[in-house]
């Protein structure tokens, strides 16, 4: 009994050691999760619009996009951002990499978000927007957009959710994130559960804000239902 | 009603794929006119009323508005032609006052304040002028109904389209909505009204117009039409509605 809870303590001893120390890690998390949803959004968003000027060529072009990010693992896509296009005479530092990394990723998940929620409007809605004399893009402003961007806050929600656990894949090009530095801790202490554990409730912390951040912006946009 | 044509519909023929819907429509619209258009489900009248704004593209005969053939953009013809759609079609994200004063202020690029003003006077006009900061989700389809002629009317049209205006309704809202289409009459509008309420097709048009098999297979005054019908699809059509 006494050495069970003689372990306890040590776990948590250790934890609480531990966690102090990962803020830099977890401040880079923070930067890398938000560049990459901030970026990804404006990306998917650039993306659809490309899309929806139903030019071939365009259409074309973000389809291969698409389908490329969706057909490859995003570690490998960090490898060759970080790895492959400095050949290319690319060359960005690791931070940066990460960056485009991630936003290239999830900008592809994004743009396909909008666009189902575009197509979710009923026809109805640019129907009576025609017919009062609004052009295309009015419509789409003033209309369609708004529609659009209340339905697809759910899935786009979990696609930030996403993009904070995808940020740990940064670990790979060399950035000290938290799950770069949890390991590193590991390797120092071979003492792998209370910093694995830490880790862990960083994230789940992170992630939990973002949640109820995003179910309050879906409580305030719920005011015109009934 | 006077004898200033304002909307000249000329040969017009639609289709969808294989399917001929409209053959050849001949129509003069006099200003300030009423005219009823009923015909069986599918004869086409919600099609003819959809090439009219451009909302559904024919593929032959002119569209003559004052005097001027519509070309490819139906944009600033719709501004002068209100429509009214059998399941509304509100904005659900805008406040009933924002649905009404939208598109004065996309489209006219009215002032906020005049526009808002200008969407209180119709609200009071279809007698909803306590709904103004509530959401379209929040209101019975007749009041629906009534906010979406507003916001129709708020771009001063010439003309009003209306396609069964009150299909979508229980009967007891009925009534509200066609109140405020028999306003309009009064004041003048020229309007034309797909509806399948022949007493209120009897009561409000100038004209009615029987669509059958891609024309117009008789027109006249109510009268004529409900109690004197030569054609035998428009016999038959107002046997199986008594
Ligand atoms: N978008 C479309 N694609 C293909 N066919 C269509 C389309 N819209 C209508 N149709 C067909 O065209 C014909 C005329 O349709 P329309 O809606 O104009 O009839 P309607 O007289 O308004 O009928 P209802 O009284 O049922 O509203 C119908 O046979 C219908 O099935
Ligand atoms: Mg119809």
């Amino acid at each position: 009994m006494t050495i069970f809870i003689e372990s306890i303590m040590a776990f948590f001893e250790v934890a609480i050691k531990f966690a102090p120390k990962f803020l830099p890690a977890v401040a880079l998390t923070l930067q890398l999760s938000f560049l990459s949803i901030l970026l990804g959004t404006v990306f998917g968003l650039f993306v659809m619009l490309l899309k929806l000027t139903r030019l071939k060529v365009l259409e074309k072009i973000t389809d291969v996009y698409i389908s490329i990010v969706r057909g490859t693992p995003l570690l490998l896509q960090l490898y060759f951002i970080f790895y492959g296009l400095p050949m290319l005479g690319l060359e960005f530092d690791s931070f940066t990499s990460a960056v485009i990394g991630l936003a290239f990723h999830s900008g592809a998940y994004i743009s396909e978000i909008f666009r189902g929620a575009i197509n979710g409007v009923h026809y109805g809605q640019e129907e009576a927007g025609k017919a009062i004399g609004m052009n295309r893009l009015q419509i789409f402003y003033y209309i369609t957009l708004p529609q659009a961007v209340k339905q697809a806050i759910p899935a786009l929600g979990n696609q930030f959710i996403i993009a904070v656990k995808d940020s740990s894949l940064a670990s790979v090009i060399t950035i000290t994130e938290t799950m770069l530095i949890a390991r590193q801790f590991v390797a120092a202490t071979y003492n792998p559960f209370p910093i694995l554990f830490v880790a862990g409730c960083y994230y789940y912390l992170i992630i939990s804000l973002l949640s109820f951040g995003l179910r309050d912006i879906e409580r305030r946009l719920k005011v015109n239902e009934r | 009603m006077n004898d200033k044509i304002i909307l000249k519909i000329n040969n017009l023929h639609m289709n969808f794929g294989a399917l001929e819907v409209l053959k050849g429509i001949n129509l003069d619209v006099y200003e300030g006119e009423v005219i009823s258009i009923i015909g069986g489900s599918g004869s086409g009248k919600s099609t003819l009323l959809r090439c009219i704004n451009g909302l559904e593209r024919k593929n032959k005969g002119d569209i003559i508005f004052e005097g001027k053939a519509v070309k490819r953009d139906y944009t600033k013809l719709r501004e002068r032609i209100g429509m009214v759609f059998q399941h509304f079609y509100l904005f659900p994200h805008r406040k009933i006052i924002d649905n009404i004063s939208l598109g004065p202020r996309v489209v006219k690029h009215t002032s906020k304040e005049e526009a808002k003003l200008q969407a209180r006077k119709l609200l009071e006009k279809v007698g909803l002028e306590d709904k103004e900061n509530v959401y379209p989700a929040m209101i019975s389809g007749g009041q629906k109904q009534r906010v979406a002629i507003a916001r129709a009317l708020a771009m001063n049209p010439d003309i009003m389209l209306f396609d069964e205006p009150t299909s979508a309704l229980d009967p007891e809202l009925v009534g509200e909505v066609l109140q405020v289409i028999q306003q309009l009459a009064k004041e003048g509008m020229t309007m034309l009204i797909v509806t399948h309420e022949m007493g209120f097709a009897k009561e409000v048009s100038d004209r009615v117009i029987f669509l059958s098999e891609g024309q117009i297979a008789e027109m006249g005054t109510p009268e004529e039409i409900f109690e004197n019908p030569q054609n035998e699809n428009l016999k038959r059509f107002i046997q199986s509605i008594y």
